[in-house]
């Protein structure tokens, strides 16, 4: 028996690696960047070169329809934010510009948070939390998160294979409750799925009063000073313009 | 030591002792390296029970408790849901809903963790649990990514890096295949060396047969019976049902079985083959015939390919370009996407609306409100039309989703895994309602590893192995036979392994 089976959790994963905490910082800035317009007039610079991060590290971690698909939401809002949409007729520019405006700052979020949920464990989440010294009430509430978005998914291919036996879909009969027909079920599965894990916690000794511990180890590495660097002179960037 | 002294508890607060689950003067002394099985319907207090031996009754289920529980000398009462838990490992029925990880490695050390052990140490009890259970294969996994049977492992697992004393087990074979389960009883073999304390809600007694001391049969509420395993043996198939058991010898199994009638026709299927992208096919069906009018098995152990076959038959599969012939009929894959209906394992996924008559009306063709209650009548569902169908039982629910099936007048119906998880009475509603549906215009296929389910509904059987039929035989006296040993197979090689 060698090392190999020694958990550990991070250092079989290929890829680059992260510090859970890099991770939640980027999540941070890219909301704020997109949301706010604290970028002032480099923000139509900062914005795209920290959303590129996580698009990037998805190659790195192999997740490679995740990476596809960012790219090209990636691409096309900034593709169509950089054209000129003046020669369009008014009704158009104005649903155009709309989706652009809203999902334009959304895409970037989402991107984040999916590299961030399919890329983390609860553990190394968990041990994050510890390290930043964030109380256990918040932090396993909040772990609950990344078991949570697998197991919808696993369910809504059920319910889907079910709707499609019954002849329900978008145009087909019935597509007005479509939504409400696809929803019920997922929350009453997600209902008693969440009783139970609870229970399971509990047995397995969650919430007792003596410090917990952690087996998972985690560290800054080097591509975290990376991004934090990168981090840093978004924000430099931004003040320095606006004293300009 | 686990002792119940005068216990009764009710889930409701007002201590009315009615309703599912609740216990009445409970007695029982359960000794220290003990293994004993809770039987009996479900909702008759077996649940409970283990529930009040790992805490979760009163710490998170509520309701009404009298008389005390000792666990070695100690009244719960005195102690925290987390004491409790520190000494008592837990394994549950459904594997998609007990982990708190994502990954394995993660999950085994949780419960060390949470006792805040020092790493070195949760390290080395992993490294040793690993070793013992031989389970190397699944380390480093995304829980996601394994099946039922890996998962329980895991769970198990989990329990024993935490080493407590006892261990309780709620129906933890329900949603297993044979060689799964046969896993999971190598795991309960380790712990009985141990001389861990074991308590087992169970309703397939089979498995535990040579392992487990007693049996106690609970009914609506009270311990009605206990029996040792050698008892059991000594009774017949008859004796066995008429006190709610499920057998226990191959023997007994061989006891039960069908008619079986003859049919002319059958669906034939052509080419069915579905491979997921850059990997070894799942499915590759040359030619495989299913006889109409009879009950057909699918049997075959997990990633044998046979939920891809039902979902490729049902047409759910786009990818699968076989078709299926009856009667000069051809049927491409979205005709059959509208001649067929799967009851799915977990009926809740498949009942959308918020009446049972809404639910058959949606189903219909054109949408007739008589022929709907007709239907539900048939199916003793009539009382129930204005209900939610949440709030149905098991049974119901999917009696309710038998019904939609007929409303929506399709002709090959598939069960899969219609009884995971059911006591011996509801499994034979289940397969009154397979019954009910077999007709000489129907086709109908039970993918199922209950072989007491086969035995008492099915009349035809059909085996794949690695996505493909390797043998199908009606269900006659010496189709019994064939049945019952391929059923037993797993547990005979286990046992060698052990010794």
């Amino acid at each position: 028996m060698t090392d190999d089976i020694m958990p550990g959790a991070v250092h079989d994963r290929k890829g680059v690696v992260l510090d859970p905490r890099t991770k939640l910082l980027l999540l941070l800035m890219i909301s704020v960047f997109s949301w706010s317009s604290i970028g002032g007039r480099a923000g139509w610079i900062i914005l795209p070169v920290i959303t590129l991060i996580p698009v990037i590290l998805l190659y790195f971690s192999r997740k490679w329809k995740g990476a596809v698909i960012s790219t090209l939401l990636f691409l096309a809002v900034n593709l169509i934010s950089y054209t000129d949409l003046n020669k369009l007729s008014g009704g158009v520019y104005y649903i155009i510009l709309m989706i652009v405006g809203i999902f334009g700052r959304l895409m970037p979020c989402i991107i984040m948070a999916y590299y961030l949920v399919y890329t983390t464990t609860v553990s190394e989440f968990v041990a994050a939390m510890e390290k930043m010294h964030v109380s256990e009430k918040i932090t396993i509430p909040f772990s609950v998160i990344f078991r949570f978005f697998p197991t919808v998914r696993e369910q809504m291919h059920f319910i889907k294979d079910a709707m499609d036996m019954r002849g329900i879909k978008i145009g087909g009969k019935h597509s007005s409750k479509y939504i409400e027909y696809r929803l019920i079920p997922l929350m009453i599965c997600s209902v008693k799925t969440g009783d139970e894990l609870s229970a399971a916690s509990l047995t397995r000794c969650l919430g007792g009063s003596v410090r917990r511990t952690n087996i998972c180890k985690i560290g800054f590495g080097f591509p975290d000073y990376v991004i934090i660097l990168i981090l840093i002179a978004s924000v430099a960037a931004s003040v320095i313009v606006r004293l300009v | 030591m686990i002792e119940f002294k005068n216990v009764s508890f009710s889930y409701s607060n007002d201590g009315s002792a009615n309703g599912g689950g609740c216990l009445k003067n409970i007695d029982l002394k359960i000794n220290k390296g003990e293994a004993v099985v809770l039987s009996g319907e479900s909702g008759c207090g077996k649940t409970t029970i283990t529930r009040l031996i790992n805490g979760l009754i009163p710490y998170y289920y509520e309701g009404t408790l009298t008389g005390d529980i000792i666990i070695n000398g100690k009244n719960s009462r005195d102690m925290s849901l987390y004491d409790i838990s520190k000494n008592t490992g837990s394994v549950f029925q459904n594997p998609r809903s007990q982990f708190f990880n994502v990954d394995t490695d993660s999950e085994l050390a949780f419960s060390c963790e949470n006792q805040g052990m020092p790493v070195e140490e949760i390290k080395r009890r992993i490294k040793e649990t690993v070793e013992l259970f031989g389970i190397q294969r699944l380390m480093h996994r995304s829980i996601f990514d394994m099946s039922g049977g890996e998962k329980q492992i895991i769970a198990c697992a989990a329990v024993s890096v935490a080493d407590p004393d006892i261990i309780v087990l709620d129906e933890p074979s329900s949603n297993l295949d044979m060689r799964a389960t046969a896993e999971l009883k190598k795991c309960i073999r380790i712990w009985k060396s141990q001389k861990k304390t074991i308590i087992i809600a169970e309703h397939r007694l089979r498995y535990l047969s040579d392992i487990a001391d007693r049996v106690f049969y609970i009914r609506e509420g009270r311990i009605e019976n206990s029996f040792t395993f050698d008892e059991l043996r000594e009774k017949s198939f008859e004796e066995l049902k008429s006190l709610g058991l499920r057998p226990v010898t191959d023997d007994q199994f061989k006891k039960a079985g069908n008619a079986v009638s003859e049919s002319q026709n059958g669906l034939t299927l052509k080419n069915f083959a579905f491979a997921y992208k850059r990997s070894a096919p799942v499915l590759k069906i040359e030619e495989c015939s299913i006889p109409f009018g009879q009950i057909t098995a699918v049997i075959g152990n997990n990633g044998a390919g046979k939920s891809t076959f039902s979902r490729c038959l049902c047409g759910l599969v786009k990818k699968c370009k076989g078709i299926a012939e009856y009667n000069d009929n051809t049927l491409k894959r979205r005709d059959r996407l509208k001649k067929s209906f799967m009851v799915m394992q977990d009926v809740n996924n498949q009942l959308f609306t918020e009446s049972v008559l809404d639910e058959v009306m949606i189903s219909m063709e054109e949408e007739k409100n008589d022929k709907a209650i007709e239907i539900l009548r048939s199916l003793d569902l009539e009382e129930l039309s204005d209900r939610h169908p949440a709030s149905l039982s098991g049974g119901q629910k999917q009696r309710c989703a038998i019904a939609c099936a007929i409303a929506s007048n399709k002709e090959i119906m598939i069960f899969d895994e219609p009884t995971s998880g059911l006591d011996l009475r509801h499994m034979y509603e289940v397969a009154d309602n397979i019954r009910f549906v077999n007709s000489d215009d129907r086709c109908i296929i039970v993918v199922s590893h209950d072989l007491e389910l086969i035995l008492s509904c099915c009349t035809y059987v059909v085996r794949l192995e690695k996505g493909e039929v390797i043998e199908h035989y009606p269900l006659d006296s010496n189709g019994i036979g064939r049945l019952v040993d391929f059923f037993e197979e797993p547990f005979r090689s286990s046992s060698k392994d052990v010794s």
